[in-house]
């Protein structure tokens, strides 16, 4: 595999293109010209440490943040032309903790992802109908249409959010830290979940993890993010390794390959005095 | 196959909007024939269709007739308004009431009548909904600033605002005798003693502030999520928080305007109403007023009878049934 190759593949596919994006918190620079492509129809995880900036680029990509400079490209449209509802047809969101009030049900909650197809004149169509039916039937919730979002448990409510963000019937689905809370089988019933967004709904997702070996099993390129600029991109394999880890996480760690999957699997060791690069 | 559930299931819906709007019909026509004296259907008929002067028709076309009409408009404004704040601050126990709009908007009304004289239905309108725009506004304001906007503390800041408000509104009065009765019964709420213009006068602006609120029912059922998701959805939040706003604080103006703060009519009649069709706006806005207006309506016949042969103020009675379901709420943790 060269890397030429790759590279263009990556450029040809690309659904969302960032060209030097910049973002300030006030006076606080948060993202510095920072360029990426994130390739359609795959799982990119965005990961790095707490406050490199991860989460921030992820929503500066659903425009839910103001850049300072820089543009991002939906195909080939800059996503500030775009109208409000139009863009919420093409890039969806789930936020790290979302609320609803608790004697919502589930299928209320699935309901509001129909929004952006919806006008005045046409509350409800048959097509509404049949994606929330959809939604409800991939994430596994059509069981618990009725309940209240208050009876629900951790894992439970992570799906029907889940489902909400894919009755929305976007390309693409930003999933901002979705297994934070939840238990270790929840996670992975989480991302599976996610997973199958891929396989078997054809999305594009793009998912912020702090979790490395997560992020390596489930991701197909990862991004590495440290102080507001990307310092790696590329398949786990190539990204997970010791330099690395130590650059972007400030761990020392011993890289395996994990016997099962065939991914990176990194072993945490000590702190390693990061080295400034 | 399993039939698929439409979610808009329109059958029940529509059964019980015809059952709220017979029982609504049935409790205007109960609060024309009932009061201190009681009057036949014939009577009434009589008096609508065929004028003759008598004690009966008088009573019948300049009291009980405007105060039929005045309390549904009243009650359905409230209640409306009520849904909206509830959404607006993500909180069950938020109403005209709990977050001192009422309060506002019956400041503004005694202080544009006692120091600018203002008296007209027009004059008193405009102050009403812009002291309920300006509370609301300072309340949200305040709640929103040094940081986060909890649930909590918007209605702290409301029930602050609310009780300075009648604060001040006592100081005026007690420095104002010669206005102080007339003022004192109006600011209890009351439909009683109201000419029939002050209906409609009040009935275009709140039917406009009821279509208002129903053509925000879809954004304002994604902003029943916190402000990330309903961003995601496409909402554009500055705008449907504006709209929201205006058009509280149009329906609860209106209604102070036309009957004084009548208390808790905002804060109970959405959870009524949720408890038949859900969360979903579009119907929550059309049966929370209806129920609204069956509730000022039947509170204000009760109100000739709790007494008997004394009339007491609506707004006495709406707020010992809001109190009471507010305690109860907070007892259960529901709120």
């Amino acid at each position: 595999m060269t890397e030429a190759t790759t590279e263009a593949t990556a450029t040809r596919n690309a659904v969302i293109s960032i060209e030097e994006l910049s973002l300030d918190y006030g006076k606080v620079n948060v993202l510095h010209s920072l360029s990426l492509t994130i390739p359609r129809g795959k799982i990119t995880v965005l990961a790095g440490a707490n406050g490199c900036g991860k989460s921030t680029l992820l929503r500066a990509i659903r425009r839910l943040h103001k850049p300072s400079g820089g543009r991002i490209f939906l195909e080939e449209l800059n996503i500030h032309g775009l109208g409000e509802k139009a863009l919420a047809r093409k890039i969806g969101l789930l936020a790290q903790s979302p609320s609803a009030p608790e004697d919502m049900t589930v299928q209320e909650l699935v309901r509001l992802g129909r929004y952006p197809h919806q006008t005045l004149l046409q509350p409800w169509s048959a097509g509404d109908t049949e994606a929330i039916e959809q939604a409800m039937a991939g994430t596994g919730v059509g069981d618990l249409r009725d309940r209240r979002l208050g009876s629900l448990s951790g894992g439970q409510l992570q799906r029907a959010w889940i489902a909400m963000v894919l009755a929305q019937e976007t390309d693409i689905i930003c999933l901002d830290e979705p297994v934070n809370h939840l238990d270790l089988a929840h996670q992975l019933e989480c991302l599976e979940l996610v997973h199958r967004l891929k396989e078997q709904f054809g999305r594009t997702v793009v998912l912020v993890l702090h979790d490395l070996n997560l992020a390596a099993r489930y991701g197909d390129t990862l991004v590495f993010l440290r102080g507001g600029k990307i310092v790696a991109t590329g398949a786990p394999a190539d990204l997970v390794t010791e330099e690395l880890v130590a650059d972007v996480f400030g761990v020392q760690a011993r890289i395996i390959t994990d016997p099962v999957h065939g991914r990176p699997l990194c072993i945490p060791l000590r702190l390693s005095e990061r080295q400034s690069s | 196959m399993r039939p698929i559930a439409i979610p808009t299931s329109s059958r029940p819906a529509i059964s019980l909007t015809i059952a709220l709007w017979v029982t609504l019909t049935m409790v205007i026509l109960a609060s024309i024939a009932l009061g201190y004296r009681q009057y036949w259907p014939s009577a009434i008929w009589r008096a609508i269709f065929a004028f003759d002067g008598s004690e009966s028709a008088v009573v019948i076309t300049t009291l009980r007739i405007p105060r039929a009409l005045l309390a549904p408009l009243v009650g359905a404004a409230l209640g409306v308004a009520g849904v909206l704040t509830q959404t607006l601050a993500r909180n069950r126990i938020a109403s005209p009431d709990t977050l001192g709009i009422n309060a506002g908007a019956a400041l503004a009304v005694v202080a544009s009548s006692v120091w600018f004289g203002v008296g007209s239905i027009a004059g008193m309108s405009v102050a009403a909904i812009s002291g309920a725009l300006a509370t609301s506004l300072l309340v949200f304001g305040v709640a929103a600033s040094s940081g986060g906007f909890s649930p909590i503390r918007i209605v702290l800041v409301g029930v602050t605002v609310g009780g300075l408000g009648y604060s001040i509104v006592q100081i005026i009065l007690t420095t104002n005798e010669a206005q102080l009765k007339e003022l004192l019964f109006w600011l209890t709420g009351s439909f009683a003693d109201r000419p029939i213009s002050f209906a409609i006068g009040g009935a275009p602006v709140v039917l406009v502030g009821l279509m208002v609120a129903w053509m925000l029912a879809q954004p304002l059922d994604a902003l029943q999520a916190d402000d990330t998701t309903a961003a995601n959805l496409g909402v554009p939040l500055a705008v449907v928080r504006w709209s929201g706003f205006l058009t509280v604080s149009l329906l609860t103006g209106a209604s102070v305007c036309m009957a004084g703060p009548v208390g808790f009519v905002g804060f109970v009649v959405p959870h009524v109403a949720r408890r038949f069709v859900g969360l979903g706006h579009r119907r929550l806005i059309i049966t929370s007023a209806l129920i609204g207006a069956i509730y000022a309506t039947t509170a204000d016949v009760l109100a000739r009878f709790i007494i008997y042969p004394a009339e007491a103020p609506v707004g006495a009675i709406t707020s010992t049934v809001g109190g009471t379901v507010l305690l109860i709420l907070l007892k259960r943790r529901v709120a």
